[in-house]
């Protein structure tokens, strides 16, 4: 019987579990990164950090609704030059850290990636599908060209694992997960684009009007996307969107992830979530009477 | 989900203070907040500062969106989302209530017969409800001296005898309250704090209010001295509203 039987591997960072944090949930403060990785998650992804210091959008940033929660923080980050802090305190529990940052080109995207490097990060996620600020995020990952681009520039340069996180409002994702065929690992998917109006105020709630939708009612359209990619690419991928509990994260583990990410579940279930999908998900190996979760990667993809 | 309901009347407390009373019929527990929003403005963090059917918020003009708030006529809608956050544990026995500023409005439910406050504020307007207070149990602090002791909440607590409270509450500024803390640190009654940081989401996902890995909307905000005690970032430094770590100069 394999002692490990929840170890996986994404880009060549080891995981105790395939549990990580999202990118955007509970990843602004080192403290509290250090706090969910105490809490059982393998791996943290820090909030988006760009260049400069952004304030982001006026709340309302977030709406929850029923299944699903809509969220146009804006981007909000401290610039990469302010970043170090958190970082450091991040890795005082001893686990994987992995930079997001996003730019306006590849040549920013560098930039931000270099000092985020420097900082001691584990790897480096590109945020190419921010539903939600004009000029960055998906307007720059629905471009295949300039994917390609910044996922080759970046992989030249650094020495860390890249991973390229997709859009899912795109037209034809496998288009976008080819040209970042150079990264480490794909993370499959970012928020849908959606927007929530109050019927009595009579207008949208966000202030930013458009949101990114997650939680549960996105789950089918990940382990789709996840699913697609996989067949038509068999590139590595972080499986995130909607992910509740053990049966969901085996979802995206057969449709082809290597490892997942959870977010939005901490609104429900609070940062120990990732110690209870961990105990879960042994129950659920043991079930399905397989030792590694590795064997089931990919197993529902023909 | 976002809720609505009419305010109902409105009263000036200081020129810069008012309390603005709506119908809304479900358990607020004393120390949670509400987030009220002003629909195409912002959204902003309030104490419930008045329990029971119809409850009040008590607005201070700080910003775009709490003048707003505080433009609010009867008949108006007010929208919220909430309750949040947790509550005062309330013990048995003699209590202080110690308030700096609009802190006082996360502590007014506590207010009540016996109990006895410490209100304090930089000018004499600054001091929330504090003719609330049984005439010979309360203390009152200004910056200015305006009222009551010259100087601030640490002063006014340094003329109390603190071994006569089971519990102590308090509500204020993060510098005021760190200043309370040492005091307090010196007496062994059961004492809570309600902290302060940046709001945004208040459901625990956006990370703006954390202190020490804790979320102030789901765990906080009300904290007992002994986690307090031990938070690296309480008293010390805080994230700006990018993120941006900033320390207090002490």
């Amino acid at each position: 019987m394999n002692s490990t039987p929840l170890r996986t591997e994404i880009g060549g960072i080891t995981l105790e579990n395939p549990l990580m944090l999202a990118s955007g949930i509970l990843d602004e403060n080192g403290y509290t990164m250090a706090r969910i990785l105490r809490e059982g998650a393998a791996a943290v992804v820090t909030k988006s950090i760009g260049l400069d210091e952004r304030t982001g959008y006026m709340p309302p940033v977030v709406f929850p609704g029923d299944g699903y929660l809509l969220n146009a923080i804006g981007l909000t980050n401290p610039g990469i030059d302010s970043f170090g802090d958190e970082i450091r305190v991040a890795k005082e529990a001893g686990k994987p850290v992995i930079g997001s940052i996003f730019g306006k080109d590849a040549e920013e995207f560098l930039r931000v990636a270099l000092k985020m490097e420097s900082y001691g990060v584990a790897g480096i996620e590109l945020n190419l599908s921010c539903p939600h600020v004009k000029g960055f995020g998906s307007e720059i990952g629905s471009d295949p060209a300039l994917v390609e681009e910044i996922v080759g520039e970046l992989k030249r340069k650094l020495k860390v694992p890249v991973f390229a996180k997709l859009s899912p409002n795109v037209t034809d994702i496998v288009a976008i997960a080819k040209a970042a065929s150079a990264s480490d690992g794909l993370v499959l998917i970012n928020t849908v684009r959606g927007i929530a109006i109050d019927i009595f105020a009579r207008k949208p709630v966000l202030t930013n009007g458009y949101g990114g939708l997650s939680g549960r009612a996105i789950k089918p359209i990940g382990v789709r996307l996840v699913h697609e990619v996989k067949k038509e690419t068999g590139h590595a991928i972080i499986g995130v969107g909607g992910i509740y509990t053990a049966s969901d994260v085996m979802e995206y583990i057969m449709a082809g992830a290597d490892a997942v990410q959870l977010g939005t579940v901490l609104m429900d279930r609070g940062k120990s979530v990732f110690r209870e999908i961990a105990a879960e998900l042994g129950t659920l190996l043991e079930k399905l009477g397989e030792g590694s979760i590795r064997n089931l990667v990919g197993v529902a993809v023909s | 989900m976002m809720l609505n309901s009419t305010v109902l009347s409105t009263s000036r407390l200081s020129p810069n203070v008012k309390k603005l009373d709506f119908e809304w019929n479900v358990d607020v527990e004393p120390g949670q907040f509400i987030m009220i929003w002003s629909p195409g403005i912002g959204e902003i963090p309030m104490s419930v500062s008045h329990l029971g059917n119809p409850k009040s918020i008590t607005v201070k003009s700080y910003g775009i969106v709490s003048s707003r708030i505080m433009e609010l006529a009867p008949g108006e809608m007010i929208y919220f989302r909430g309750p949040f956050g947790n509550s005062f544990d309330i013990r048995k026995g003699k209590k202080l209530l110690i308030g700096g500023g609009s802190g006082m409005a996360s502590l007014h439910p506590l207010i009540g017969p016996g109990v006895h406050g410490l209100v304090a504020g930089r000018t004499s307007s600054d001091l929330l409800f504090s003719e609330e207070f049984e005439k010979d149990k309360v203390t009152l602090a200004t910056d200015d001296g305006s009222v009551g002791i010259r100087g601030t909440a640490v002063d006014a607590l340094r003329t109390i005898d603190v071994d006569q409270f089971d519990s102590v509450y308090v509500c204020g500024p993060e510098l005021m309250m760190y200043g309370v803390m040492k005091e307090l640190g010196k007496y062994s009654a059961f004492v809570q704090f309600s902290l302060e940081r940046n709001m945004k989401c208040g459901i625990g996902v956006c990370d703006s209010c954390s202190i020490d890995g804790f979320q102030l909307c789901t765990q906080g905000p009300v904290f007992e001295m002994e986690t307090v005690k031990n938070m690296r970032e309480f008293g010390k430094e805080r994230l700006n509203i990018s993120g941006r770590r900033i320390k207090y100069n002490l």
